[in-house]
C-alpha cells in the first residue's frame, strides 16, 4: 500500500499574533510555525499502517519549516518526504493545495490519502473533501482509528457522546485524521540528527482550477481582557483588598 | 606433620569452590566494554587511603563508622592469626615466632579477637535493635550468615589458643586465652584434643567464609578498595558520554555497561546510605538506589535471562523517579556511581520513544522551540520589558559577563522579577553584562539526565556556536542547572567557558565594594543548597556570604551542603507527573525548614527552587509562617527601598 500524508505548517498559537498591514491576515514575518496537530495524528496513522502491515509512506509538507517536520517524519519511519511549495506568507488553503496533493497522489501511486480533520486555518475540515473530490475517491474524515486488511479499510469515526461507527470501504480513499490509533510517538534526538540526512524531494505546486467563492475581508484578533490580580497569601490582606474592590465597583459600602 | 594433607585438599577445594563460585562475575568483567579508569594512579590511591584509611564516608554515621573500623583494623591484626593458622601446617617449619608471633602478635590477636567481638556486638546492636531504615530490603540473612561466621573465626581462634595454654602454653601475652584457659580446664575438655578441635573449626569456618563471599555482599572485602580506586575522576557535572563503540544511545543488558559499571554492582555493601538521602525513595516512589544496584546484580548473577534489563530488571517508573541529585554517590562509601547506570537506561528507553506524555511535550517543545514550555523564543526576554534600562545584546556588542539567563528565569512569571531583581544588582554594581536573547536555548542539562543525548546535543551546540560568536570575558548564569551544563557537560564538545553562577558574581561584587546594601537586622534565614550549585559544583559559600552580607543570620537545615535534599525537580522530573508520590521532596524539605521554628524565610538560589518551594509552601499551608525567597530578593541595593522581613513566632 502506498500512503500519502500531507503535513501543514501553522502559525504556533502560543505566539504572538499580529495583524499584517491589509487587515486580513496575519504577520507572518516573526512567527513560529508548528506543525499542525491533526497532521501530527495523521502522520501517526500511517507509520502505524506501515508497522502492522507494509506500507510505503510518502510525507508531504506544506509551509514554513517543512524541512523539520519531514525530518521528523522520516525519524517516525517516513519513507520519503517532500516539500510542496507553496505561496509565502499566505495561509495554508485547503482549496489552494487540493489539487497539488491530488497531483502528487497520482504520480506517487497513492492507495491512500491522510490528512488531520481540519487546522486552524482550515476549521472547515476541507482538505479531504477537497481531494476526495478531485480524485473522485471516497473520503470519510474525523477518524480515530483506521485499520486496513489488504486493500479493505475498516474506519472508525468519532460522533461524540462516545458514539463511534466503523466503515468499510476500499482503497484508494482519503481520510481526514481526528486522532491516531495511538498518540503520536516520541522520536528521540539521537535518530532526529540521523534523519537529518534524509533527502528532501521538492515539488512544485499544480494550479487550484477553483474560481474564487469567497474571500477574507478582515480578521480580528482576541481583545486583550483585563488579567487577573493575586490577593495575595494571608486572610487579612485578602479580605481588606476585596472590600476596597468591591467598594470602587459600587457594589459595597466602605 | 599429618594435617598438611588434608589441610591442602580443604585448601584447595575451598579455593576451587571459591573459584566457581565467581565465575559469572570474571566472565562478566572480562567481556564488558572497556572503561578508561587507569589514568593518574597517585591520585586514585590518594582517594583509596582517605575512603579506607580515613574511613571519611564511613565515619559520616558515625556508630557505623567506628564499628566497621573496629572490625576492620581487627581483621588486619586477625589476619596474622590466619597465616600462622595456614602457614604453620600447610609449610611445616613456618611460624611467625621469629618476628613475635607469641609474643607482641599474640598479645595484639588476643585484644583484638575481643575488639571483633565488640565490633560484631555494635553491629548486631545496631541491625536488630536500632534498626536503621537505610536496611530495608538488604539481605537480612547474608548480614546474619557473616556474623555467625565472624564470631565462629575469632572464638575458635580464643578457644585454640586456650587449649594450648590449658596443655602448657606460655598465656603470659595472651590475657584474654589464658582466662578461657581456665574455662576450658574447668569444663574438663581435654587441652590436646581441645586445640585440634577449635584449630579445624577455625580453618573450616575461614574456608566457609572463603566460599561464602563470591555470593555475599561480602564482597566488598576485596572490591571495595579497586571499586574506590578505579572510580570516576572526571567533574562531577559531567554526565557520561555516550561511547563511540556503543551502537545505540542507550543501554538495554547489563552486559553492555562497561566493567567499572558491573564492578559497582559487585562492590555494594548494601549499607543503604544511598537509600537513606534518596528524595524519590523519601517520596515513595519505586526507587531506592540501593536496590537499583542490588538487583542489576542480582540479575548478572543469575546470568543470562529472558527478562530485559529495561522495563523488566529495572522498571521504567524506577529509572524515571531520580532526580539525578546526585545525593547517593556522595553518600555511597564504595563509590558506587548510580546515576552514569540510570542515565544510560533512560537512554534507551527515550531512543525507543517510551517517555511519559509530560516528558514527551516538554522533549517535543525543547525539540520544536529551545524551551520546555514551549513559549516562543522570541519572547525569551520579554522581562526585560519591564526594566527601567536597556539589556544589551551580547550578539551585537562586547560585554564582560554574557548571562545565559536559562528557561524558568527567562519565562516563569513567579520568577522573572527575581531575574529582573538580578538585572538591577548587576546594574547597581556597574556591571557590563548582556544577554543572547531569542538565540538563547536551554542549556541540556536535564534533557541530557534524562536521557535524551541527541536533543541534548542539538541544544548543546546551538549554544555554544551562539555563545562563540559573542565576545565577553565570562559566563553568569542563573540557573545551577545551566551553569552545569555550561560548565562541565560542554566539555564534551570541547566548549572550556568560565562560568560562575550569580550568586558567585554577586559575592565578588560585594567583596570588592561594588555593592552597597541595605542590611537587615540579623534576623534569621535558612537556605536550601541547591543540588547542581552545591554538591555538583561545590558552589556552598557564595550563597551563604551573601546571606551574612545582606544582614541576615543563616539557620541551616540538618540537610545542608553536601548533603542538602532535592528539590524533587532535577533530571527531568519537573516534566513528569507526581504519580506514585506520597509526600513531595519539596514539602518534606519545607518540613524541615519549619522544625527550625526561627526562620521566616526559605532562601533559594535556583529558579526552579523558587517555583517548587513556593508551591509546596502553600500545598502546606504556611504560607504565614515561611516564604521562599529568591536570594536575589535579600540583596537590596541602598537605592531601592529595603525588604521588610515578617515577624516570625520562635517555636
Amino acid at each position: 500500500m502506498n500512503i500519502l500524508v500531507v503535513l501543514r505548517m501553522i502559525p504556533d498559537s502560543a505566539g504572538e499574533l499580529q495583524l499584517a498591514e491589509d487587515g486580513r491576515s496575519i504577520d507572518r514575518e516573526w512567527l513560529d510555525f508548528q506543525l499542525n496537530d491533526f497532521d501530527d495524528h495523521a502522520l501517526e496513522e500511517a507509520i502505524l499502517l506501515k508497522e502492522a502491515g507494509g506500507a510505503k509512506v510518502t510525507a508531504v509538507a506544506v509551509g514554513e519549516g517543512t524541512n523539520r517536520v519531514l525530518q521528523m517524519a522520516a525519524a517516525r519511519g517516513a519513507d520519503e518526504v517532500v516539500a510542496l511549495q507553496a505561496e509565502e506568507d499566505a495561509m495554508i488553503s485547503s482549496r489552494e493545495i487540493a489539487a497539488s496533493i491530488a497531483a502528487m497522489a497520482r504520480a506517487k501511486s497513492a492507495d491512500l490519502v491522510l490528512c488531520g480533520v481540519q487546522s486552524s486555518e482550515d476549521v472547515f475540515g476541507q482538505l479531504a473533501p477537497y481531494v476526495g473530490a478531485l480524485l473522485d475517491w471516497p473520503h470519510v474524515s474525523g477518524t480515530n482509528r483506521i485499520v486496513a486488511n489488504g486493500a479493505v479499510l475498516r474506519v472508525t469515526q468519532e460522533r461524540g457522546a462516545g458514539v463511534a461507527v466503523t466503515y468499510e470501504l476500499a482503497t484508494p480513499a482519503v481520510l481526514g485524521v481526528q486522532t491516531a490509533s495511538k498518540a503520536p510517538r516520541y522520536v528521540s534526538g539521537s535518530k532526529l540528527r540521523e534523519a537529518s540526512k534524509t533527502p528532501i524531494g521538492r515539488a512544485a505546486p499544480e494550479s487550484s482550477g477553483f474560481e474564487r467563492s469567497a474571500e477574507i475581508i478582515t480578521l480580528r484578533l482576541p481583545v486583550q481582557g483585563g488579567s487577573g490580580e493575586n490577593l495575595g497569601g494571608d486572610a487579612e490582606t485578602v479580605a481588606d483588598r476585596l472590600v476596597s474592590i468591591l467598594a470602587a465597583k459600587g457594589l459595597a459600602r466602605n | 606433620m599429618a594435617s598438611t594433607l588434608p589441610l591442602w585438599i580443604l585448601v584447595i577445594t575451598a579455593l576451587a569452590l571459591t573459584a566457581w563460585r565467581s565465575r559469572r562475575y570474571a566472565f562478566a568483567l572480562a567481556n564488558a566494554p572497556a572503561a578508561a579508569r587507569f589514568d593518574r594512579p597517585m591520585l586514585r590511591l590518594q582517594g583509596v587511603m582517605v575512603a579506607i584509611g580515613m574511613h571519611r564516608k564511613m565515619l559520616r554515621k558515625p556508630l557505623s563508622g567506628v564499628l566497621h573500623a573496629i572490625i576492620f583494623i581487627s581483621f588486619f591484626v586477625l589476619f596474622t592469626a590466619t597465616i600462622d593458622a595456614f602457614g604453620s601446617r600447610l609449610f611445616p617449619g613456618f611460624s611467625l615466632a621469629p618476628i613475635g608471633g607469641e609474643t607482641w602478635i599474640a598479645a595484639l590477636q588476643d585484644i583484638f579477637s575481643v575488639l571483633m567481638l565488640v565490633g560484631v556486638g555494635l553491629a548486631l546492636y545496631q541491625r536488630y535493635v536500632l534498626r536503621p531504615a537505610r536496611f530495608d530490603g538488604s539481605s537480612g540473612s547474608d548480614a546474619a550468615i557473616i556474623y555467625v561466621l565472624i564470631v565462629l573465626i575469632v572464638a575458635s581462634l580464643l578457644l585454640e589458643a586456650a587449649a594450648r595454654i590449658a596443655g602448657g602454653a606460655d598465656g603470659s601475652w595472651r590475657p584474654v586465652a589464658s582466662a578461657l584457659a581456665g574455662l576450658l580446664d574447668r569444663a574438663g575438655i581435654p587441652a590436646h584434643q581441645g586445640e585440634e578441635l577449635f584449630y579445624w573449626a577455625h580453618v573450616g569456618a575461614i574456608l566457609a567464609f572463603l566460599v561464602y563471599i563470591p555470593g555475599s555482599k561480602h564482597r566488598h572485602m576485596f572490591l571495595a578498595a579497586p571499586n574506590i580506586y578505579f572510580r570516576s575522576l572526571e567533574p562531577r557535572g559531567l554526565a557520561p558520554a555516550v561511547p563511540e563503540a556503543r551502537e545505540a544511545p542507550g543501554i538495554d543488558s547489563l552486559g553492555q555497561f562497561d566493567w567499572k559499571q558491573q564492578l559497582d554492582l559487585l562492590s555494594c555493601t548494601e549499607c543503604g546510605r544511598c537509600q537513606a538521602v534518596c528524595p524519590a525513595y523519601a517520596a515513595g516512589l519505586p526507587l531506592s538506589p540501593k536496590l537499583l544496584i542490588t538487583d542489576m546484580r542480582d540479575a548478572l548473577a543469575a546470568g543470562p535471562s529472558a527478562a530485559p534489563l529495561v522495563g523488566g530488571v529495572i522498571s521504567e517508573e524506577t529509572l524515571w523517579a531520580c532526580t539525578t541529585c546526585r545525593a547517593c554517590m556522595e553518600a555511597c562509601p564504595v563509590e558506587i556511581e548510580h546515576l552514569p547506570k540510570i542515565i544510560d537506561m533512560r537512554r534507551h528507553l527515550v531512543d525507543e520513544g517510551r517517555v511519559s506524555p509530560g516528558l514527551q511535550e516538554a522533549l517535543s517543545n525543547l525539540t520544536r522551540l529551545g524551551n520546555s514550555m514551549g513559549k516562543p523564543s522570541k519572547m525569551r526576554a520579554r522581562w526585560t520589558r519591564e526594566l527601567g534600562f536597556p539589556v544589551k545584546d551580547a550578539r551585537e556588542e562586547p560585554v564582560d559577563v554574557l548571562w545565559f539567563v536559562g528557561d524558568y528565569a527567562s519565562y516563569d512569571p513567579r520568577v522573572q522579577e527575581i531575574t529582573r531583581k538580578v538585572a538591577e544588582l548587576l546594574t547597581a554594581a556597574g556591571v557590563d553584562f548582556g544577554i543572547l536573547f531569542d538565540a538563547e536555548r536551554n542549556s541540556g542539562n536535564d534533557v541530557r539526565r534524562a536521557g535524551e543525548e541527541g536533543l541534548f546535543e542539538t541544544l548543546a551546540q546551538s549554544n555554544i556556536d551562539e555563545i562563540k560568536a559573542c565576545s565577553f570575558n565570562r559566563i553568569m548564569t542563573t540557573d545551577p542547572h545551566s551553569l552545569n551544563a555550561l560548565k562541565n557537560d560542554y566539555q564534551h564538545f570541547g566548549a572550556t567557558f568560565e562560568v560562575l553562577h550569580y550568586t558567585a558574581l554577586l559575592a565578588e561584587l560585594i567583596a570588592a565594594g561594588k555593592l552597597d546594601l541595605h542590611v537587615a537586622d540579623g534576623a534569621r534565614v535558612t537556605y536550601h543548597d541547591p543540588c547542581y550549585l552545591g554538591r555538583y559544583n561545590g558552589g556552598f559559600d557564595a550563597p551563604r556570604e551573601l546571606i551574612r552580607a545582606a544582614g541576615y543570620t543563616l539557620h541551616d537545615m540538618p540537610r545542608c551542603r553536601e548533603n542538602s535534599f532535592c528539590c524533587g525537580a532535577g533530571g527531568g522530573r519537573i516534566w513528569q507527573g507526581d504519580d506514585g508520590v506520597t509526600e513531595r521532596p519539596s514539602e518534606n524539605r519545607i518540613r524541615e525548614a519549619l522544625s527550625l521554628g526561627d526562620v521566616a524565610y526559605f532562601v533559594v538560589a535556583c529558579p526552579k527552587d523558587k517555583v517548587m518551594y513556593t508551591a509546596a509552601i502553600d500545598a502546606l499551608g504556611v504560607a504565614d509562617r515561611l516564604k521562599a525567597v529568591d536570594i536575589a530578593e535579600l540583596l537590596v541595593p541602598l537605592t531601592s527601598q529595603a525588604l521588610e522581613i515578617p515577624t516570625v513566632e520562635t517555636t
